[in-house]
């Protein structure tokens, strides 16, 4: 046999689930004795005595991992007791050392069970090549579109897509990226680290926002190259919370152009959609909804302005488009076609919120503002929600650095009756006139709805940008009542499940039944604790595990009671009968809970989150097993032999 | 307490009997494959689900018509918990607006009776195409693994013989899954990661039945006549049958509770688990051993195994 192969099932376990605490040594320590086992058909009678020891110390270490769990679940119940307000405050702060300290070493429970967010988000890492290289043109742009098109259907990495791309139109990268003198293979290494880099700026720039936010025992990890899993145990505003963590918090203080160069380019767009017959698809909508003032076609023929379909324009050289329109003019804006026809140093970018008009009418307002910011917000040190001055509008005041306050001050200086668009995430919050020159390096976004959402402004304009746009890309939130129902199935899953297999086999096998039951407990315990002692949580496919365990770990009793009744068939002795019936039955259990084994494991390395849990109660369940149900039962047949309390009839 | 006490069934002179059968069960499941397909759950197609829970009983169609007119896309269906409905839509980054619309329809239309949306699930299309190549990868390096253990334990023949039952095991269960998708409210069916799990236990599991008959098998072929082999699968196999039925036995108890009471998320993984063990059971004694029987044969050598050191 090849004890070496036994190890990997508890050893991966502990390696994976982040272990805290290296309580439990005796998966390796148990082999050693199996082994020994094997090998001498009498167990000699020191080897008795260091199973017996084991079993103890197993025993032992268990009970006290899963202490500080009963201690927590008595502590919240004694707590419920407590009618009182006052009284449940007094005790909870007395006993508040031991509270926490429970808490902190319970069984953590699952997000299933729990109730709360998992989070899957993916950095763009074609954006942020995109970042990374100069000399953009036409040729470029085209190539990014095809790898980003490519990017979202399959999940090969970025750089290789980017890579082959240009291959294939053969050009190197350097024509782009860094040094004309690199190689292929230096630039693709070079945006490789740029890539692993911005995956752990940008998760620990989510944990900031987190942190900030408030929530007890977030976890956030990385996978592959490009994704950022976060789970958020106990979540209760989900859209708040997601809100906070899609923005990239790219803070840009921008100069605004001249109405007369806006409505010259909203001309030039329109009649080159004119000239192409383009047709706004929502058009209608926009009419029937608003009657747009001056420029605006009333409600004919939509060919003839397509733009004015979609975009108003007021006289004093405003622009601004509907709520129905508003998706359609941002696609509009994006098309590459487009964008062509803007001012070389121009973008047009759409209001954050809604101006409200007296029919009650949501209209954005549109800018052109300078593609060059001319501050952006890394010189931002400390941000604060606040009111306004009219004390009703919220607003977010923000500190610069002594750098920013210094530009920020000959910025203001220099364009004295100009305005400044704040642009975060790409949408222009306020676009104040500059009045007077700004020594002191403050600056106000205005223009938020409320409190809530300038404090989350607030937190992630501390936290700061992350270096490329991220998206959640998979979501799985459960309500807290759902989580408690789960609770409830599984406890009655396990314990029925328990019962209906005790009560088999105590029916099936007599006296034999009750030692493979003992085990079985035993089995449970060495399961919970496990996971309790290496700070792994319990989810519901994790109690399906442990409920599958209880019917695969009495198997090996089965096949053992099996055998050993053949013996006794054939005559033996009931001592005889036993040591060959455990020495027989040995290979098939064996070879029967490495295939188990082998399968669960690749689970575990291939599954995801949920899955995960399900093999690892199984992986434990399974291993531990093989010390319950034959080192555990064969010694209480040791003991009953001794006592003569064995007989044949004991197997059934 | 004794069932199949000294049973003495006919196994190998039977097993064409036993091979029919399987041949049919795998060709009407292919056939459901092919023509039907599977039921793809959003682990694997992309997607978002919502469930939606009242306070009161309400009808299902009434929840449809009041989501309709708010203008959610999707289907929904009776969800396998009281009063509780699924909603399954499109993926779309933001699932927040979707669950403003939903609850905002159902509070205004359906007043009265409060609802809850306990859960919402919402995978994006290039996470769904991970998770499908980790099912297969996992999925055929745990047959690998299987292939070489047992190999490396027995032989060849009895290996391949083993990794053989386990694709029929699992292509049963495919096979069902294909057939009864979608056709029971209170199990949908789908194919997602719990599915995945369940085919991975499946794999596991099945060969421990049959790595139960071949143990015995080993025991008693050593230094025997091919002549005999046609006894000794036959008597192995009976004398091994109560315990490859208790074993199995035991573990369909557990997972039939974990049908009937772990509730909707966990009832397509019980149901393709304890099919499959109940196929895994019957394939290790119809199909496993007397296929390594027929190869033994055919290849008229006598066997040399490894492993095998007591008796």
């Amino acid at each position: 046999m090849i004890p070496g192969f036994l190890v990997f099932g508890p050893f991966t376990t502990a390696s994976c689930c982040n272990c805290r605490l290296l309580v439990n040594h005796y998966p390796i320590l148990y082999i050693g004795s199996i082994i020994s086992f094997e090998r001498k058909a009498m167990p000699s009678m020191k080897n008795k005595r260091f199973n017996l020891l084991l079993i103890a110390v197993v025993t032992i270490v268990a009970l006290w991992s899963l202490w500080p769990t009963w201690r927590d679940y008595s502590l919240s119940k004694q707590l419920e007791t407590i009618h009182s307000a006052p009284d449940s405050l007094k005790y909870a702060l007395t006993h508040r050392d031991e509270i926490e300290n429970a808490r902190k070493k319970s069984l953590k429970l699952g997000l299933d069970l729990k109730g709360g967010m998992h989070l899957v988000m993916e950095v763009d890492q074609v954006d942020l090549f995109e970042q990374k290289a100069w000399n953009k043109d036409g040729k470029f742009t085209a190539i990014m579109n095809t790898v980003r098109a490519k990017a979202a259907q399959s999940d090969a990495r970025v750089i290789d897509l980017i890579a082959a791309e240009f291959k294939n139109e053969n050009i190197r990268l350097s024509r782009y990226f860094y040094d004309i003198r690199n190689t292929d293979k230096e630039i693709v290494a070079k945006l490789e680290k740029e890539s692993v880099d911005a995956l752990t700026r940008a998760k620990e720039i989510i944990r900031n926002r987190i942190d900030q936010y408030g929530v007890a025992e977030p976890v956030i990890t990385t996978q592959g190259s490009r994704k950022i899993i976060i789970e958020l145990p106990g979540v209760s505003d989900e859209s708040r919370v997601r809100n906070l963590l899609k923005g990239t918090a790219k803070l840009e203080f921008r100069l605004l152009r001249e109405p007369e160069v806006l409505l010259r380019t909203l001309d030039r767009i329109n009649s080159y959609l004119v000239e192409n017959n383009a047709v706004a698809p929502n058009a209608k909508a926009a009419d029937s909804s608003v009657a747009l003032p001056v420029t605006a076609t009333q409600g004919k023929s939509s060919s003839a302005k397509p733009l004015y379909d979609v975009i108003g324009v007021y006289q004093n050289g405003m622009a601004f488009t509907t709520e129905h329109s508003k998706e359609y003019v941002v696609s509009l804006l994006h098309r590459s076609d487009i964008q062509a026809l803007l001012p070389p140093d121009g973008e047009l970018v759409l209001s954050a919120k809604p101006d409200v008009d007296k029919n009650g009418e949501k209209l954005y307002p549109i800018y052109l503002v300078r593609k060059t910011p001319e501050l952006t917000g890394g010189v931002i040190t400390e941000a604060k929600a606040t009111f306004g001055s009219q004390g009703v509008q919220p607003e977010v005041l923000m500190t610069m650095n002594s750098e920013g306050t210094s530009k920020w001050a000959r910025i203001t200086g220099a364009n004295i009756g100009k305005r400044i668009a704040i642009v975060l995430d790409g949408a222009v919050y306020s676009a104040p006139v500059v009045q007077s020159k700004i020594p002191g390096g403050n600056s106000v976004i205005n223009g938020i709805s409320s409190l809530e959402e300038a404090k989350d402004l607030e937190i992630v304009l501390k936290a700061g940008a992350l270096p490329a746009p991220v998206r959640i890309v998979e979501e799985r939130s459960v309500g807290p009542s759902l989580g408690a129902d789960y609770i409830r199935a599984g406890m009655l899953s396990l314990s029925w499940a328990f019962c209906a297999v005790s009560v088999f086999m105590l029916v099936y096998y007599k006296k034999a039944g009750i030692a493979a039951d003992i085990a079985l407990v035993l089995n449970i315990l060495i399961v919970l604790s496990v996971l309790a002692g290496f700070n792994a949580s319990l989810s519901l496919p994790g109690i399906a595990g442990i409920v599958l365990t209880i019917g695969m770990a009495v198997d090996a009793n089965v096949l053992i009671y099996e055998r050993i009744r053949e013996e006794l068939a054939e005559g033996k002795s009931v001592a005889t009968a036993v040591t060959q019936g455990y020495e027989r039955a040995f290979s098939s259990i064996f070879d029967s809970h490495v295939t188990t084994l082998s399968a669960a494991f690749l689970l575990y390395t291939y599954g995801i989150g949920p899955i995960q849990g399900f093999a690892v109660t199984l992986m434990i369940g399974t291993s531990a097993s093989l010390f319950t149900a034959i080192v555990v039962t064969r010694e209480i047949f040791q003991g009953l032999l001794a006592k003569k309390l064995l007989t044949d009839k004991s197997f059934g | 307490m004794r069932i199949f006490h000294k049973t003495n069934f006919n196994f190998i002179r039977y097993r064409k009997i036993a091979y029919g059968f399987s041949l049919i069960l795998l060709f009407a499941g292919l056939v459901s494959l092919a023509v039907k397909g599977l039921n793809y759950g959003i682990d694997f197609r992309g997607g978002s689900e919502v469930v939606i829970r009242f306070e009161k009983n309400v009808d299902v169609s009434t929840v449809r018509a009041v989501l309709q007119e708010a203008g959610v896309s999707g289907t929904l269906k009776q969800y396998g918990m009281d009063r509780s409905f699924l909603l399954s839509t499109v993926f779309k980054g933001d699932t927040g607006a979707l669950k403003t619309l939903v609850s905002n329809a159902l509070t205004s239309r359906i007043a009265g009776n409060h609802h809850e949306i306990v859960r919402i699930d919402a995978v994006g299309p290039s996470i769904a195409s991970d998770l499908k190549w980790s099912a297969v990868k996992a999925l055929l390096g745990s047959l690998l693994a299987i292939l070489l253990y047992v190999g490396f334990r027995f032989e060849i023949k009895f290996a391949t013989a083993g990794v053989i039952a386990i694709f029929h095991d699992i292509l049963t269960v495919l096979g069902l899954f294909s057939i009864l998708g979608g056709l029971f409210d209170f199990m949908p069916l789908e194919m997602d990661q719990s599915i995945i799990a369940a085919f991975l236990t499946i794999a596991g599991y099945s060969i421990t039945d049959t790595v139960v008959v071949y143990d015995r098998i080993r025991e008693r072929i050593r230094g025997q006549k091919p002549s005999e082999y046609e006894r000794i699968f036959n008597e192995s196999m009976n004398q091994t049958l109560s315990r490859t039925i208790i074993t199995s036995g035991t573990v369909l108890l557990s997972v039939f509770v974990l049908f009937i009471f772990a509730g909707p998320a966990i009832r397509g993984f019980a149901f393709a688990v304890f099919t499959g063990i109940l196929i895994g059971t019957y394939s290790s004694i119809f199909v496993a051993a007397p296929l390594v029987y027929d190869w033994l044969r055919l290849s008229k050598s006598t066997v040399r195994l490894r492993g095998s050191k007591s008796v």
